[in-house]
């Protein structure tokens, strides 16, 4: 009976060499939540560095990549994690899947952005923005916002968007950082009554920001970077950090043990630590841990803060990530619709 | 192997004969069983694994959460509402087609069908460029219409589905016995008693037909709610979610069965009143002419034109979008948004092709053969066969590709070489679709007299031998046309591989979704504008090709 399946399956996998694309030597397979365009800017630099190696990406939202790497658990198909919320990443679930390694350049990166056992690293961050549109405020006569506080105003009712948290890292990261700013009981409170002005939750975490830019909704809630681009896209957004603190999350990187190349991927996660990715994370997003990433003159010129640590509220990581289940879960009974 | 040898020469007819059909119903059978019946057995296995065991907890738990309520109300409001539009709609526009004589039919025919090629959440796309909160229309007017959630799913599934109501209702409307509306004349009846008493009753089939295929459209569809429901969600939603979000198999698979019950009752209906539909026209039927009547005429006009204006309007949107360069505050011309600066670019196009090509050649295969198959059968086991051919027709697309999951990214599974491959994306595209290929043939092959097959037999000439001598060639063009639907589906579907896409066989239809997922709208309607030209000029290289071969009139749409 075994050798009878083995054979069909030689068979099949002999049929299906023209059709497949398994993993082979130069060529590997990453698993991402970073924004698409990002992942695009990233690997043309990297295929530059390394031209030997073939990274395929799969792109989900944080919560679906969650569900992905889950539902795939028995039979990985992925060989590095790259880009993910350290909150899901903690998960012993996800731990227990990472193989340590530590990347060439790790000793420069803060103890606060890498596991002590070497089993993720993290490179960029995100944290809370909201996207504000002004032809919209000015058609609609709103005041512009500058905390969550003013969030709750009844002249917004209809007017804002935001994430899902259930789905989007950073949906989560916001909620998460609301409920231990205000205390849970008044955090939830605090969610319950902007719920009555939110239009929509939507899966995604730029995506509000987005249907701010085209007018479709005069807030996004979203996060700081993706505010950014909008702006230099030429979209008629203003950047805008709620002033109780930003509440943020990292993303990080991990080699899995089932990683059917190895070598390759560790020279991926090793360039991810170099100068030359570092610039680029100065370019496309709000955060990095790696000395080097300088925000460039466009970014801050579109409105993000040239410090960027005075506007972040101080996260308790270890707090959020063991309690993200069961907020996720009050958030979908108590908020969701 | 002398005996068989021996045998083969004692009674040669029978025996070959009979292990080309035996062969043959293994190559249709086996399949079916392996990519239909099985993810279906798996779907139905994963919703009853609980945490303690096997049991119904699932369902339980899912029927007493509050949103279970909502989802599934929200489900039957907007696929009654559409379907109830929809026929209306597109009951009106048949006739206008089949019963008036105003000019223009051609054109009017083939724009309402233009809504099959394209991607369904197109239609979501176009209504909110068009009707969005910032859109065409609220711009211009400042109205201030909210286009998100239920009128907005109701509004983009009424144009999705209408091309397939449309198809059957003018079908309906083709034929009518103009000895009937002569005698009404005569008898002095208004237009208004020949509707209700003549023509309505003798369309009530295709009525009934067009109200279930529609609901099971609605019911099932994925596209456009995600792109213009906001926070409405309904079944087809919550599965992705329960699934793609959550990580919930248990769940997802539940409310696949949810969903998979009102999709087959639809189906089932529908078979059901088709095989009471006996025929009313006779050989001494006479064919209605159809009189020129000004004002029926204008009013006939009036209608096909403004729907055929709005199905324009909305794909026309869609391509402007795509060439505008920062909808909607800059409306230069900019060809940016083809540059498509996602990490896998255009290449899913490519990719697209390659499986539809391979859907459509796989597909002509298995639905071809199994039509044969099932005429050769006749009986019990021939019925056996029409069912499970036509089973895919109740299994919405998503619980399709979740069972495919469920089934074959198990490493248990001999089978599980196939998963992540672009083999099972046409695969499960062929089997997603097998119903409608399967009796495009069986339609056109019952048009060939058995008195052939008799004539065949007499002669000496085998089963195979008949099948590729009588038959096949008596329905090339069907088969063509059987081809060609394979490949325009494939194109365009996104509900069963949107669970099967992998970082290197992501699909066109796929990223579409993703892209505006992301919120770069007008990216994902440049892509959508590729899919719609590579569908287009497939269609025109089969046409090109039959007229060449010297066949025309052969149906490209279904």
């Amino acid at each position: 009976m075994r050798t009878w399946t083995g054979m069909i399956r030689r068979l099949i996998a002999l049929l299906l060499s023209s059709f497949c694309l398994a993993a082979q030597a130069g060529e590997i397979t990453a698993y991402t939540s970073l924004e698409e365009d990002d992942v695009k800017v990233y690997l043309d630099a990297f295929n530059k560095a390394k031209p030997g190696i073939k990274v395929n990406v799969l792109r989900l939202s944080t919560g679906d990549l969650a569900a992905r790497m889950l539902a795939e658990k028995g039979n990985p198909r992925h060989d590095v994690i790259w880009g993910w919320a350290v909150t899901q990443m903690v998960d012993p679930r996800f731990l227990e899947m990472a193989e340590p390694y530590k990347p060439v350049g790790i000793d420069k990166v803060n103890a606060a952005f890498k596991d002590p056992e070497g089993r993720w690293f993290a490179t960029t961050g995100y944290f809370a923005g909201f996207c504000v549109n002004t032809e919209v405020l000015k058609k609609n006569n709103l005041p512009m916002p500058t905390s969550w506080q003013d969030l709750l105003n009844p002249v917004y009712k209809g007017q804002i968007v935001m994430p899902n948290a259930a789905s989007s890292g950073t949906g989560y990261a916001q909620v998460v950082s609301i409920l231990q700013m205000k205390g849970e009981e008044k955090g939830w409170q605090y969610l319950k009554d902007l719920d009555k002005n939110i239009a929509q939750y939507i899966k995604s975490g730029s995506r509000p920001c987005k249907a701010a830019a085209t007018g479709e909704y005069a807030i996004g809630i979203s996060f700081a970077f993706s505010g950014v681009k909008q702006i230099m896209e030429g979209y008629p957004i203003k950047l805008v950090i709620p002033s109780e603190g930003a509440g943020y999350e990292t993303e990080v990187n991990a080699l899995m043990k089932t990683a059917k190349n190895k070598e390759d991927a560790k020279q991926f996660l090793d360039w991810l630590l170099t100068l030359e990715a570092a610039k680029l994370y100065g370019e496309r997003s709000e955060m990095s841990s790696v000395p080097g990433a300088k925000a460039s003159e466009a970014v801050l010129k579109a409105g993000l803060p040239p410090d960027v640590s005075v506007v972040l509220y101080k996260m308790d990581f270890a707090s959020s990530a063991k309690n993200k289940d069961r907020i996720i879960a009050e958030w979908k009974q108590k908020i969701e619709r | 192997m002398s005996s068989t040898a021996a045998a083969t020469r004692l009674v040669p007819k029978f025996d070959t004969d009979r292990i080309a059909v035996l062969a043959l119903v293994v190559v249709v059978v086996v399949p079916l069983l392996v990519f239909v019946v099985a993810p279906l057995v798996g779907i139905f296995k994963m919703s009853f694994v609980t945490a303690d065991g096997i049991g119904f907890g699932n369902y339980v738990r899912y029927v007493n959460s509050p949103k279970f309520a909502k989802v599934v109300g929200n489900s039957l409001a907007v696929a009654t509402t559409t379907t109830a539009i929809t026929v209306l709609l597109a009951y009106a526009f048949a006739y206008a087609m089949r019963r008036t004589a105003m000019p223009g039919k051609r054109v009017f025919g083939s724009m309402a069908l233009l809504p099959l090629f394209a991607p369904s959440l197109v239609q979501a796309l176009g209504i909110v460029f068009l009707f969005g909160r910032n859109g065409v229309i609220n711009r211009t007017f400042n109205l201030g219409i909210d286009i998100y959630g239920f009128w907005g799913i109701v509004i983009s599934d009424v144009f999705y589905s209408f091309p397939h109501a449309y198809l059957i209702l003018s079908a309906a409307l083709a034929v009518a016995d103009a000895r009937l509306y002569e005698s009404a004349q005569v008898l002095g009846a208004t237009g208004a008693r020949i509707f209700r008493d003549i023509t309505l009753p003798s369309t009530k089939y295709g009525i009934l037909s067009a109200t279930f295929v529609v609901f099971t459209i609605v019911i099932t569809d994925f596209g456009n709610p995600m792109v213009i429901g906001g926070d409405y969600s309904v079944l087809a939603t919550e599965i992705y979610n329960q699934v793609s979000g959550q990580g919930n198999f248990q769940m997802g698979a539940v409310i696949g069965v949810m969903l998979l019950v009102p999709a087959a009752l639809a189906v089932i209906a529908e078979k059901w009143i088709m095989r009471r539909h006996h025929a009313t026209i006779t050989e001494r039927s006479q064919p209605l002419m159809v009189v020129r009547e000004r004002w029926r005429d204008r009013t006939g006009l009036a209608f096909t034109a403004v729907i055929c204006g709005l199905i324009a309007a909305i794909v026309l949107v869609v391509v402007v979008a795509s060439f505008v360069t920062l909808w909607p505050y800059n409306m230069h011309v900019s060809l940016r948004h083809y540059r498509f600066e996602v990490q896998n670019g255009l290449k899913p196009l490519w990719t697209s092709i390659w499986v539809s090509l391979m859907a459509a050649g796989i597909g002509v295969v298995v639905s071809v053969g199994a039509a044969c198959v099932t005429r050769r059968l006749r009986n019990l086991a021939g019925q056996c066969l029409y069912f499970l051919s036509i089973l895919p027709a109740a299994v919405p697309g998503m619980v399709l590709g979740l069972g495919y999951i469920l089934v074959f990214n198990d490493p248990s599974n001999p089978l599980e070489a196939l998963y992540g491959t672009l083999l099972i994306l046409a695969l499960c595209n062929v089997y997603h679709y097998h119903a409608q290929g399967y009796l495009i043939a069986m339609t056109s092959i019952n048009q060939i007299s058995r008195v052939f097959d008799e004539a065949s037999t007499s002669l000496g000439g085998g089963f195979i031998k008949t099948l590729w001598e009588v038959t096949l060639p008596i329905i090339a063009s069907s088969i063509i046309s059987v081809g060609v639907f394979f490949f325009v589906r494939s194109m365009v579907t996104l509900s069963a591989v949107i669970f099967l896409v992998t970082p290197v066989t992501q699909v066109a239809a796929v990223s579409v979704l993703l892209l505006d997922d992301a919120g770069n709208a007008n990216q994902a309607a440049a892509f959508s504008v590729c899919i719609m030209v590579v569908v287009a000029l497939a269609l025109l290289l089969f046409r090109l090709v039959l007229r060449m071969s010297g066949r025309r009139n052969v149906l490209l749409i279904h």
